[in-house]
């Protein structure tokens, strides 16, 4: 009967939500079930395939021998007139794929036979100020719901069933620049999330949230100088100064619209029980203004997820003068030294250095270049803090005869960076880290700068340029034992998609020019490739069902690169737009 | 099944059931506006619940649609105060059909005006569910030049309702035997219908005393006009009330009347 017919009498409702509490009981995603991730096939119920983020399966049955029989069974289109990037990762549970599209839209699809199931679309204000995209990259999953961010700075939950709002909060005022574009995570019945908006002079922080009622739990600024909160029988106590206090690292007033964004998120170890986020560039890009440290932009930090204390902080760029977010997911992995295991984790900065950190306290273990080119800074010192080259910041616009513009410089990697949002893989069979990077510079130059709630807070003009006429993407196979690459493969237009590695042998990753490929994961070999019709800036994933290994991608050309690109667009601009996403498994 | 469960539960009933409308089954009452869309929207709305059409459920429309995307329509169904389930309201020839469903409380006297949108010239109906079971059913022509349902809001050319989302202005009318709550959300209630601009619209309406309780509970449907002005009368009472209302994006908004 229909809905209307049979009505929401009380007596109704009231069997129906009794039927969900026992559901939840059964079906829904539990903490263990996120914890366990990696290893439980049949599903995908975390952001980097467990929690942290080594986006490894152990799948095999899709491998070097059978991977090029792999084949399409479905596509869904996200439809709309809303073709934008799409950087999501799906989530797969029970049968019910979740994925978001651009334009904070959310779909559930039938992973049988890619029927729509229901679809979200959040109503945004014209006013949202999302610097690099319409993007979004994914859910969460806890209980019976389907947790993601919006662009106007909202988190909502949705009923996984209907897709109706079970709760929605609001994170961060849209129109002082703050917008959600990264998958939040749930840890110990928490949902965690970082915000965007570095370039609008906000000020990063990561909050926690009861995932089941969305009752807020705690707040962590990410500058130096803010008063963090903790709720404590839902009130609102002082949980101490993010840094002990403010001025240390910053000068005058501007730790207040200090930026330091936490925009792509973060992982989780639950053997050393912290969260990992990175954050962005401090505000504005003109350090001239703000000399110091300017603590904790471009940093990782490590952050009790039951106190939403900071552990621990390792920043990559002190004084950032590059836009060189350090915002890059820290991955935790293990690896022997002597017999001895050591408890590390891993991150590859926009700066082009990839680092290995002691994850128990952030100590340096060591760091390495892992692009061909960087112009900023000489190496880095025994604590892994960058030796710079003086003359490769931008200058200051004080020092010209006009103050309008300082001395441009030809720095390399350019701000989108060595390595940017697309995440990477770990291989636990390799022991290899497997980075989509990038080969271009820019140049860069410094203009005086105020802020203004809600406008650009930059103070940098920039142009974007390619360092090879055959490539710019390069895939590359890292030790961090060694810092030596392996292996590589160069794509013509920039990588912007993440990896996945699987035991199969395989690493898989999409390209702009629309190929999902497969790679041999000691040597490079590509052993397969898809074109899906647009380009990819997703990150695949892998499951099982009925014992069949499967393989899902969005796919849907955007992101920042079209946006920022400069010179670079030249290679991008045929691309052509869409949103969708593939699903693939091997012929019976 | 209503009326087998009441046979089960209340015997007394059965008589007065039997009495009250004793030909529904055999042989349905044929629709006085004549309506194509009878058959589907009665099936959708009323399913297989017996029915008469009753000139006691009143429903006002104007002569004509002037503006398509605002017609005062009024429901009165106060004949049956009281003695009242629920009412559903809904227009056959609009793309979303269902209009609103009131559960009124026995304070309430069973009266609602609000504002619609339609798409063109449709019956526009009300039907009443009274506590044995049977719904009463009133309908009215309403006269449109059309398009109300796809024709973006005006909200969306104007980014004036991003900054005041659900800001309500309100006004209480001392009638003889009741108060009327009058009442104007700032909402602009997109259909879904029209190219790239989602489903956003008031959903859930409750009119509540100072414990919490409901007098009056509403589902709204995007067919209502942007920026809702809705009417109730509530009988005369001593207490304050407070308006709560709930949108499909889940943002929640609470006004004292």
């Amino acid at each position: 009967m229909s809905k209307f017919a049979t009505g929401k009498g009380f007596a109704v409702t009231a069997l129906v939500a009794a039927m969900s509490l026992s559901g939840m009981a059964n079906a829904g995603v539990t903490d263990k079930d996120i914890l366990n991730d990696q290893m439980t096939t049949g599903d995908v119920v975390s952001n980097g395939l467990g929690p942290r983020g080594q986006r490894y399966s152990p799948l095999t049955a899709v491998n070097t021998d059978t991977v090029q029989d792999l084949k399409a069974v479905w596509s869904f289109s996200f439809g709309g007139e809303k073709q934008r990037g799409q950087e999501s990762q799906p989530m797969v549970k029970d049968g019910v794929m979740y994925v978001t599209g651009s334009y904070s839209r959310v779909f559930a699809v039938d992973v049988k036979t890619g029927d729509e199931l229901w679809q979200y679309d959040a109503r945004l204000p014209d006013g949202i100020m999302p610097c690099c995209d319409v993007i979004n990259r994914g859910v969460a999953l806890y209980g019976d719901l389907v947790i993601f961010g919006t662009l106007d700075a909202k988190l909502v939950a949705l009923d996984k069933t209907t897709g109706k709002v079970k709760w929605k909060k609001k994170v961060g005022d849209y129109k002082a620049g703050y917008s959600l574009t990264a998958a939040p995570i749930v840890v110990k019945g928490k949902v965690i999330t970082g915000v965007s908006g570095g370039e609008f002079g906000i000020v990063g922080k990561v909050e926690a949230y009861d995932a089941k009622t969305g009752k807020i739990a705690w707040t962590r600024p990410t500058v130096e100088g803010h008063m963090g909160y903790i709720w404590k029988d839902g009130k609102k106590v002082e949980n101490g100064i993010s840094g002990g206090k403010a001025g240390q690292t910053w000068p005058g007033d501007l730790w207040k619209t200090g930026g330091a964004a936490t925009w792509l998120g973060g992982t989780y170890d639950p053997e050393v029980d912290l969260l990992f986020f990175g954050t962005g560039n401090p505000a504005p890009w003109n350090s001239h203004l703000r000399p110091g440290d300017n603590l904790f932009s471009s940093s990782r930090l490590a952050i009790d997820p039951d106190t939403g204390k900071i552990a621990w902080h390792f920043q990559t760029t002190p004084n950032d003068g590059w836009d060189f977010d350090g915002v890059n997911e820290l991955i935790s992995f293990d690896y022997k030294d002597g017999g001895k295991t050591v408890k590390a984790a891993a991150t590859a900065d926009r700066n082009g250095f990839m680092y290995v950190l002691n994850r128990e306290n952030g100590d340096f273990i060591r760091g390495f270049p892992f692009v061909d080119e960087i112009s900023w800074a000489k190496g880095l010192d025994k604590k892994g803090r960058p030796i710079y080259v003086d003359e490769n910041r931008p200058g200051n616009p004080a020092d010209s005869k006009d103050g309008k513009k300082g001395k441009a410089i030809r720095a390399v990697p350019s701000f989108l960076g060595g390595k940017n949002w697309m995440p990477m893989a770990f291989s636990q069979d390799t022991g290899l880290f497997y980075v989509p990077s990038n080969e271009w510079a820019m140049d860069i130059w410094n203009e005086p700068v105020s802020y203004k709630k809600g406008a650009a807070y930059l103070g940098a003009g920039f142009t974007i340029s390619s360092l090879n006429d055959d490539y710019i993407g390069v895939l590359r196979a890292m030790d961090p034992k060694t810092g030596k690459e392996v292996w590589r493969y160069k794509n013509y237009a920039p990588l912007w998609g993440g990896v996945l590695a699987t035991a199969g042998n395989l690493v898989f990753m999409g390209n702009p020019e629309g190929y999902l490929m497969a790679f041999d994961a000691k040597n490079g070999e590509m052993k397969y490739k898809f074109n899906t019709g647009s380009g990819i800036v997703g990150s695949p994933i892998t499951w099982e069902m009925d014992g069949e290994q499967y393989v899902s991608v969005v796919s849907g050309w955007g992101g920042a690169v079209p946006l920022w690109g400069g010179e670079v667009a030249k290679r991008v601009k045929h691309l052509n737009q869409g949103g969708s996403v593939w699903t693939f498994k091997l012929p019976k | 099944m209503k009326i087998k469960t009441i046979f089960t539960l209340c015997p007394s009933l059965i008589l007065s059931v039997l009495l009250s409308v004793p030909s529904y089954a055999s042989e349905p009452a044929e629709d006085p506006l004549s309506s194509v869309m009878w058959d589907y929207n009665r099936q959708i709305f009323l399913g297989d619940t017996p029915y008469v059409f009753d000139d006691r459920v009143r429903v006002g429309v104007p002569d004509f649609a002037e503006d398509p995307t605002q017609v005062p329509v009024d429901v009165d169904a106060s004949a049956f105060a009281g003695d009242i389930q629920r009412i559903v309201a809904w227009a056959d020839l609009n793309p979303i059909q269902h209009i609103f469903t009131y559960y009124p409380h026995p304070d309430v006297v069973p009266k609602v005006s609000l504002r619609i949108k339609v798409q063109q010239s449709t019956p526009v109906r009300a039907a009443v569910l009274t506590k044995d079971g049977v719904w009463h059913v009133g309908g009215n022509l309403l006269a449109a030049s059309g398009g109300g349902c796809t024709t973006p809001s005006v909200g969306n050319a104007d980014p004036y309702w991003e900054s005041h989302l659900g800001e309500t202005k309100s006004r209480v009318f001392q009638l003889a035997d009741a108060s009327r709550y009058k009442f104007r959300v700032i909402h602009p209630m997109d259909t879904g219908l029209v190219g790239s601009i989602p489903e956003f619209f008031i959903q859930q309406v409750e009119l509540r005393d100072t414990r919490g309780s409901a007098l009056v509970r509403m589902e709204l449907s995007p067919p209502v006009s942007e920026n809702p002005v809705i009417t109730f009368d509530v009988a005369k009472q001593d207490t304050k009330h407070h308006l709560w209302l709930r949108d499909n994006n889940g943002n929640e908004f609470e006004k004292a009347l």
